[in-house]
C-alpha cells in the first residue's frame, strides 16, 4: 500500500464540478452538487459518507453511467483524456469492463443466476477479444487462486446460488479484474457481509489491487474499512464534498467539524454496572431454551442467560447465530420447543396469545428498521398514544399530556411532531418515536434489535445516549441485539456471544473484552476493523491469511 | 388521383420531413411509419381507406383535445392533493375519467336524458334514424338511443353491484387470511385455487343453466367467480404489510384482529386495492356483457347492451352499424376504466422506486 | 434432480386433486337443481308417470354418490351419457366439434404467441418511447373490447363492406387446408387480437421487471452489448415468466372461443355449450364444462412445470 504512493503517476480520472439530478415526485432534483475528484494511476480513493451522500451515484458517474431515474446534468468526467459525458454510447460501452470495471454491493443479486460463474467471468475478455475462451478460463482460475477462493479450478463451474456470499464477492472482484482494467469501482463490496467474512474479502481485494497496480474508488460508509483500503479519503455529505486528505492525515488530524464528529463517535462509553448483590430475582431469565422453525433444524440450542434490573445485556453474533430468534422466543412470537422464560421469577406462557395484557406490557421491543417499525399511515400522536390508551386506559386530555410527556422524554418537541406522519421524519427521529412507543407501555424490559445499525454514526450515537439516559431514569433492563462490537463496548454491562444457535461465552463486559477468549469470541473481536490504517496488515501478519474469515470460522 | 389523396399524402410526408428536420426522432419515426402504412392502405383499400384514416385521426384529435380540457378543468376544480396528482396524468387517463363521468351522468339521469322509455315501442322494426330517433329503432321498434341510455344504468349498475359484492367477500376473506394465517388461510387459498381453475365464463354458464337468469343470481354467481381473484390480491397485498414490524408491535401489544385490519393494514393497502377494483370491474363487466350477448344475462325487455348486440346482430350482414353501438359502448367504458387503472398502477410502481 | 422431480410430482398430484374437486363441483351443481333433473327437463306440466319413467331411465333412484362415480368413470373413458334433448350420445356430439374448437384455438395461438412475445420484447426494449405508448394504448383498447365487438367490427369491415373474407365459418369435410384457414380467418383473427394484446402486455411487464435486476445492470457495466444483454442475460431468466404468460393466455383463449364461436356461427364446443345451457341439456353442459376446466387446469399445470424446469436454482441444486 505504501509503495504505491511513491509511484505517483499521471492522472487517470479527473472529475470537475460533477452535478447529478435524480427524478422524484415527478421532477428533477439535484442530488450531487458539483463534486471534484482526481485519481492517479494505481491510487485507491476512498469515498465515504452517510446514506444519501451520493457516493454510489458518483461512483457510477465515473463510468459515465447513470441509473434509470438519474442523469448527469453538469460538469466533466475525464478518463485518461477521454471526456465521458459527451462520448457516444457505443464508445462508452467499449470502455466498461475493459478499462473501468465495477464491483457491486450485493454479489448474490449481481451474478446472473442462469449462468455459471466462470462463463460470466470470461464474457468481457472474450467480448473484447483479449483472450480466447479457454485462455480466459485459465486466467480466471489463476485470479480465483490469488483471491484465495477454495478449489480455484472448480469453483467457477458452479452456479452463483451454489457459492457463499463472501466467496461470490471475491469472484466478482476476480470478474472485474478479468480484463486488467485501469480503474475499478468498488461499491460497498463488504457491507452485506458478516465481520469475519468481511476481513478476508478486504484482504483479498487489497492484495489484488496492489498486485496489478489498479486504481480504485472504494465506496463505503464504514470509516474503519476505508482506512484499511484507501490511500486518500474523500468525505461526502449530502452530495457535496466535505474534505479530502491522505488516509493517515485524515485519521490523525481531520480539518472539518463534520469529519471530526464522525471520528469522535466511538468515544461514547458509559460506566459498566454489575449485578445487584444478594438474592435478587432477574427481570428476565431465559432457561435452557431450544427452538426451531416449523420442521426445520434447531435454531436455538440450550440457550440460558439472565437480565437484571437496570442492566444492559448485549447479545452478539453474526447473521444466523440465533440472536433475533432468542428475542422472538422471549416475546412469545416463536414458542420454544424446550426450556422456559421467567419474568421476575414467574414463568411466561410460551405463546404471546396466552399472555396477559400486563405480561405483554412489561416486555417491549424497539426495531432495527424504523421505516418498517412505524406505520406510515398513522399519526405520531396515535402511534405513541395507542399503548398508553390500550394499557393505561388513558383518554382525552390525560392521553394528550402523556404523549407530550413521552415526546419530551425522547427530546422531540411535542407541538412540532404531534400531528405528523412517520414518512416526514428523519431516520433518527423515527427511531426515537419507536423508543417512545415502547416507553408508552411503561415496561420494565426492552429488547433493542439492532437499533443503531441502520442509522448513520452520529445519529446512532444520539440514540445510544438517549437509551442510556432513559435506563437510568426509569431503571429499565435492556437486551441489546447487535453485531456491532463498538456498540457493545459503549453500552453493555454483560455480553452474550452466540454462534449457530448456541451460546459460546458470556460474562461481564470487562472480562469478555480481556483475553483469554474463547476462540470464536477471539475471531469475532479481532475481525472488527479499527480506525488504524495498519490494522488489517498487522492482523494478517499476526493471524496469517488462512486464519481469518470463513476458513477460521469453520475450525 | 384527386386532390384529397394528394393533399393527404403531402400532409403526412411534409410533417414527417418537418419532424426529421427538427430532430424529433420518435415523432418522425411515428409519422413516417404512419405514412408507409397509409401507402399500403391506399393501395389495398383505395380512397375510402384513406378517408377512414382521416376520420380516425380527427376522432383521436378530438378525444385528445377533450381530454386535455377535461384535465385542466379537473386540476382547477378539485382539491389540492388530487389536482397535483392529476397534473401529470397522461391524456389517456383523463380521457378515461371523462368517459366514466359521462357514463355516470348517463346512468344516473337516464330517465331525464332518454327521450323514450326503455321498453316503449314507438315505430316499426328497424326503422332508420330520424329527428325523433337519433339512432333508429331496434327489431321491435324501440328507440335504440333511449335503450343505450337506460343500458348504462342497467348493465353498468349490475356489473358494479357484482364487483362490489365480489370485493366485499374477497377483500374481507383476504385480510382475515393474512392476519390469522394457519389453517384458515390454507383452506381459503385452496378454495380460491379451485374456483379459479374453472374458466369464468364456463363456470357462469354452468351455474346459470341451473339457477336460471334472474338479476340476483347473476350478481351472486359473478361475485363468487371473481371474489377469489380479489382474495388473492388482497392476501398478497396484506401479506406484504403483515410482515412489517409495526404489525408485530401491534400484535405483541395484544391488539385484536379487527384493530389490526382496520387501523394497521387497510390504510396501507388502499392504493393497490382501488386499482384492483377498476380491473375487476372490467372483467365483471365484460363477463356480464358476454352472458347477455349469449342470451343468458339480463332478460328482456330490460335494456342491456349485451343483449342489444345480440338482438340486432342480423343487421351487420346489411352493413348497418346499429349492433356495433351497444358493443362499442361496452368497449368504450372498459377502455376508459383500463386507462385510469393503468395510470394508477404506473403511479404506484413509480413511487415505489 | 431429486428436488425437481418431487416438485413436479407434487404439482401433478395437486392438478389431479383439483380436477377431481372440479368434477365434484360440476356434478354436484346439477344436483342442486330445485326438484331434480327429470323435473327440470319435463317441466311443471309433466305427468307423474312420465317423471317416474325418466327418473328410472336416468338412474335417479340411485344415491348421488353412486351416480357420481358412474358418471366419473364414464367421463374418464369418454362416455358422458346421452343428451336429454336429442337422445344422442354426448361423446359423438362433442367429438367432431371438439376438433373444430381445438383447430380454431391452435390457429389463433399459432399466430398470436410468437407475434405477441416478439412484440412484447420489442416494446419492453423501447419502453417509455412513443411506440411503447402507442402500443400500450392499442393493447389496452383490444383487451377492453368484448370479443363480439371485435368480431362484428371485423365482419363489417373485412366481410360485408370489402368482401375479403367470409363472415360465417361454415365448414365442410372436404375442404382443403388452405381453404379451411381462409374460412376460419376472421374468428381466428378476433381471438388473436384479444389474446395478443394480453400476452404482449404481460411479456413487456415480465421483461421490464427483469431488466431492473442488478445482474442486468452488472452486465451493462461489464460492457456487454445491449442485444447480448437481452439474449444471454435476460432471456434465460425470462423463460419462466414467458411460459406463464403463454399458458395463461392459452387458457384465456378457451373462454374467448365460446363468444367467438357464437358470433361466427362456428360449429365448435363453445356454441354447443351455449345451446345446451339454454335448452338445459345437462349431460352436455357437464361434459363441456369438464372438458374446458380440464384443459384450463392442464395448461396451468404445464406452465408451473415449465417454470420449475427452467429455474436454474432448482435445476442445479447445491
Amino acid at each position: 500500500m505504501t509503495d504505491t504512493k511513491e509511484k505517483k503517476k499521471d492522472v487517470l480520472l479527473k472529475v470537475r464540478d460533477l452535478r447529478i439530478e435524480g427524478y422524484s415526485d415527478e421532477k428533477w432534483i439535484e442530488i450531487v452538487h458539483g463534486v471534484n475528484l482526481t485519481l492517479h494511476r494505481g491510487e485507491v480513493l476512498g469515498l465515504i459518507g452517510e446514506s444519501g451522500a451520493g457516493k454510489s451515484t458518483i461512483g457510477l458517474a465515473a463510468m459515465g453511467f447513470a441509473r434509470d431515474g438519474c442523469r448527469i446534468s453538469g460538469g466533466t468526467v475525464e478518463f485518461d483524456g477521454m471526456e465521458l459525458t459527451t462520448t457516444p454510447k457505443s464508445d462508452l460501452r467499449a470502455l466498461r469492463g475493459l478499462r473501468i470495471a465495477y464491483v457491486a454491493q450485493s454479489a448474490a443479486a449481481s451474478f446472473n443466476p442462469a449462468h455459471k460463474i466462470i462463463n460470466q467471468h470470461t464474457e468481457a475478455p472474450v467480448q473484447y477479444r483479449i483472450q480466447k475462451r479457454l485462455q480466459a478460463q485459465e486466467d480466471a482460475m489463476e485470479l480465483y487462486e490469488k483471491l484465495r477462493l477454495p478449489n480455484p479450478t472448480e469453483i467457477g463451474f458452479r452456479y452463483p446460488h451454489q457459492v457463499s456470499g463472501g466467496q461470490l464477492q471475491r469472484a466478482m472482484t476476480a470478474m472485474a479484474m478479468a480484463c486488467r482494467p485501469d480503474l475499478i469501482i468498488f461499491d460497498e463490496p463488504t457491507t452485506a457481509l458478516d465481520v469475519t467474512t468481511q476481513i478476508e474479502v478486504l484482504a483479498a481485494i487489497r492484495d489484488i489491487v496492489d498486485e496489478y497496480n489498479t486504481a480504485a474508488i472504494y465506496i463505503t460508509h464504514d470509516l474503519a474499512v476505508v482506512a484499511q483500503m484507501a490511500d486518500r479519503i474523500k468525505v461526502l455529505l449530502k452530495g457535496e464534498e466535505v474534505e479530502t486528505a491522505d488516509t493517515d492525515t485524515m485519521l490523525s488530524s481531520p480539518q472539518e467539524d463534520y469529519t471530526k464528529s464522525l471520528w469522535a463517535v466511538r468515544s461514547f462509553q458509559r460506566p459498566q454496572r454489575s449485578r445487584p448483590k444478594g438474592d435478587v430475582v432477574p427481570v428476565i431469565s431465559v432457561q435452557h431454551v431450544d427452538a426451531s422453525y416449523t420442521s426445520g433444524e434447531k435454531v436455538l440450542d440450550d440457550v440460558s442467560f439472565d437480565i437484571y434490573e437496570g442492566m444492559t445485556v448485549a447479545v452478539v453474533g453474526e447473521s444466523g447465530s440465533g440472536k433475533s430468534t432468542t428475542a422472538r422466543c422471549i416475546t412469545g412470537l416463536l414458542p420454544p420447543s424446550a426450556g422456559k422464560i421467567l419474568f421476575r421469577g414467574e414463568e411466561l406462557p410460551a405463546d404471546y396469545h396466552n399472555r396477559t395484557k400486563d405480561q405483554l406490557r412489561q416486555a417491549q421491543m424497539i426495531y432495527q428498521m424504523a421505516d418498517t417499525a412505524l406505520n406510515p399511515k398513522v399519526k405520531i400522536s396515535e402511534i405513541i398514544g395507542r399503548p398508553a390508551q390500550f394499557y393505561g386506559k388513558l383518554r382525552g386530555a390525560a392521553l394528550k399530556s402523556r404523549v407530550d410527556e413521552l415526546l419530551d422524554l425522547i427530546e422531540l418537541e411535542p407541538a412540532k411532531f404531534y400531528n405528523r406522519y412517520p414518512p416526514e421524519l428523519s431516520g433518527g427521529q423515527k427511531q426515537r418515536i419507536g423508543i417512545a412507543r415502547a416507553l408508552a407501555a411503561e415496561p420494565s424490559f426492552i429488547i433493542c434489535d439492532e437499533v443503531t445499525s441502520a442509522l448513520d454514526q452520529l445519529v446512532a450515537e444520539g440514540i445510544l445516549k438517549l437509551l442510556d439516559r432513559l435506563q437510568k431514569e426509569l431503571n429499565l433492563a435492556y437486551m441489546f441485539i447487535t453485531h456491532d462490537l463498538a456498540t457493545v463496548r459503549s453500552i453493555a454491562d454483560e455480553v452474550v456471544v452466540m454462534r449457530r444457535g448456541k451460546i459460546v461465552e458470556q460474562g461481564p463486559k470487562d472480562e469478555m473484552f480481556t483475553p483469554p477468549h474463547h476462540p470464536y469470541t477471539d475471531l469475532l473481536l479481532s475481525s472488527v476493523p479499527e480506525m488504524d490504517s495498519n490494522w488489517l496488515t498487522t492482523l494478517l501478519e499476526e493471524r496469517g491469511v488462512d486464519n481469518v474469515g470463513e476458513a477460521a470460522n469453520a475450525k | 388521383m384527386n386532390y384529397f389523396v394528394i393533399g393527404f399524402y403531402a400532409l403526412l410526408i411534409g410533417s414527417s420531413c418537418l419532424a426529421a428536420y427538427y430532430q424529433k426522432r420518435s415523432l418522425f419515426l411515428l409519422l413516417f411509419t404512419l405514412t408507409l402504412v397509409c401507402f399500403l392502405m391506399g393501395i389495398i383499400g383505395g380512397q375510402p381507406a384513406l378517408w377512414f384514416v382521416t376520420v380516425l385521426a380527427g376522432i383521436i384529435a378530438l378525444a385528445a383535445g377533450t381530454s386535455y380540457a377535461w384535465r385542466e378543468f379537473l386540476v382547477l376544480t378539485l382539491p389540492r392533493d388530487m389536482s397535483r396528482a392529476l397534473k401529470t396524468a397522461p391524456l389517456t387517463a383523463s380521457f378515461g375519467l371523462f368517459v366514466i363521468f359521462i357514463y355516470a351522468v348517463m346512468g344516473i339521469f337516464a330517465p331525464v336524458i332518454a327521450p323514450h322509455g326503455e321498453a316503449e315501442v314507438i315505430s316499426s322494426a328497424f326503422a332508420p334514424a330520424d329527428a325523433n330517433m337519433l339512432l333508429g329503432a331496434d327489431q321491435l321498434g324501440r328507440d335504440v338511443f333511449s335503450r343505450i341510455v337506460y343500458g348504462a344504468r342497467n348493465t353498468v349498475g349490475l356489473a358494479l353491484a357484482a364487483t362490489i359484492l365480489a370485493f366485499f367477500i374477497g377483500a374481507i376473506a383476504g385480510l382475515f387470511a393474512a392476519v390469522r394465517k394457519g389453517w384458515l388461510d390454507q383452506i381459503m387459498g385452496r378454495g380460491a385455487d379451485v374456483i379459479m381453475s374453472v374458466p369464468s365464463l364456463i363456470f357462469a354458464l354452468l351455474m346459470l343453466s341451473i339457477f336460471g337468469t334472474s338479476m340476483l343470481v347473476i350478481v351472486v354467481i359473478v361475485a363468487i367467480i371473481y371474489s377469489p381473484r380479489v382474495y388473492r390480491l388482497t392476501r398478497a397485498v396484506a401479506g406484504n404489510v403483515v410482515v412489517m414490524d409495526y404489525i408485530e408491535a401491534a400484535s405483541l401489544r395484544g391488539e385484536g384482529t379487527g384493530y389490526l385490519i382496520r387501523k394497521e393494514i387497510l390504510p396501507n393497502s388502499t392504493a393497490p386495492l382501488i386499482a384492483e377494483f377498476g380491473l375487476e370491474f372490467c372483467f365483471v363487466f365484460l363477463l356480464i356483457a358476454g352472458l347477455s350477448f349469449l342470451g343468458l344475462g339480463i332478460q328482456p325487455p330490460t335494456a342491456d347492451w349485451g343483449s342489444m348486440v345480440r338482438e340486432n346482430a342480423t343487421l351487420i350482414s346489411f352493413g348497418d352499424v346499429t349492433p356495433l353501438i351497444p358493443a362499442g359502448a361496452i368497449a368504450l367504458l372498459t377502455v376508459a376504466v383500463n386507462f385510469v387503472v393503468d395510470w394508477m398502477l404506473f403511479r404506484a410502481s413509480g413511487l415505489k422506486e | 434432480m431429486g428436488d425437481v422431480a418431487s416438485l413436479i410430482l407434487k404439482r401433478l398430484a395437486l392438478g389431479v386433486v383439483t380436477l377431481f374437486v372440479i368434477s365434484i363441483l360440476i356434478f354436484g351443481a346439477v344436483e342442486m337443481l330445485p326438484g331434480d333433473i327429470a323435473q327440470a327437463v319435463l317441466g311443471q306440466s309433466a305427468t307423474p308417470e312420465n317423471l317416474a319413467a325418466l327418473r328410472e331411465q336416468m338412474g335417479l333412484d340411485q344415491p348421488a354418490i353412486v351416480r357420481y362415480f358412474h358418471w366419473l368413470t364414464g367421463a374418464i373413458s369418454g362416455d358422458f351419457g346421452n343428451s336429454l334433448v336429442t337422445g344422442e350420445r354426448v361423446s359423438s356430439t362433442i367429438g367432431p366439434r371438439l376438433l373444430n374448437t381445438l383447430f380454431l384455438a391452435s390457429y389463433a395461438a399459432a399466430i398470436a404467441v410468437p407475434l405477441a412475445i416478439i412484440l412484447g420484447i420489442l416494446v419492453a426494449l423501447a419502453r417509455n418511447s412513443v411506440f411503447d405508448r402507442v402500443a400500450n394504448i392499442l393493447a389496452l383498447t383490444a383487451i377492453s373490447s368484448p370479443e363480439f365487438f371485435l368480431g362484428y367490427v371485423l365482419i363489417l369491415y373485412l366481410s360485408v363492406k370489402t368482401g375479403l373474407f367470409p363472415a360465417i365459418s361454415s365448414l365442410q369435410g372436404d375442404m382443403s387446408f388452405g381453404d379451411l384457414l381462409y374460412r376460419t380467418f376472421l374468428p381466428a383473427l378476433t381471438m388473436v387480437l384479444v389474446v395478443m394484446a394480453h400476452m404482449m402486455r404481460m411479456t413487456r411487464a415480465a421483461i421490464i421487471n427483469l431488466l431492473a435486476s442488478p445482474y442486468i445492470e452488472m452486465a451493462r457495466l461489464k460492457g456487454v452489448p445491449s442485444w447480448k444483454v437481452i439474449v444471454f442475460h435476460a432471456l434465460p431468466n425470462a423463460l419462466a415468466p414467458i411460459i406463464n404468460v403463454v399458458a395463461l393466455n392459452l387458457a384465456y383463449l378457451i373462454t374467448g372461443v365460446v363468444l367467438v364461436e357464437v358470433v361466427f356461427v362456428y360449429p365448435g364446443v363453445g356454441q354447443l355449450l351455449v345451446d345446451a345451457v339454454s335448452k338445459r341439456d345437462f349431460p352436455i353442459v357437464q361434459a363441456c364444462c369438464l372438458i374446458f376446466a380440464a384443459t384450463f387446469i392442464l395448461l396451468n399445470l404445464a406452465a408451473d412445470v415449465g417454470s420449475i424446469l427452467t429455474n436454474p436454482r432448482l435445476r442445479h441444486p447445491k
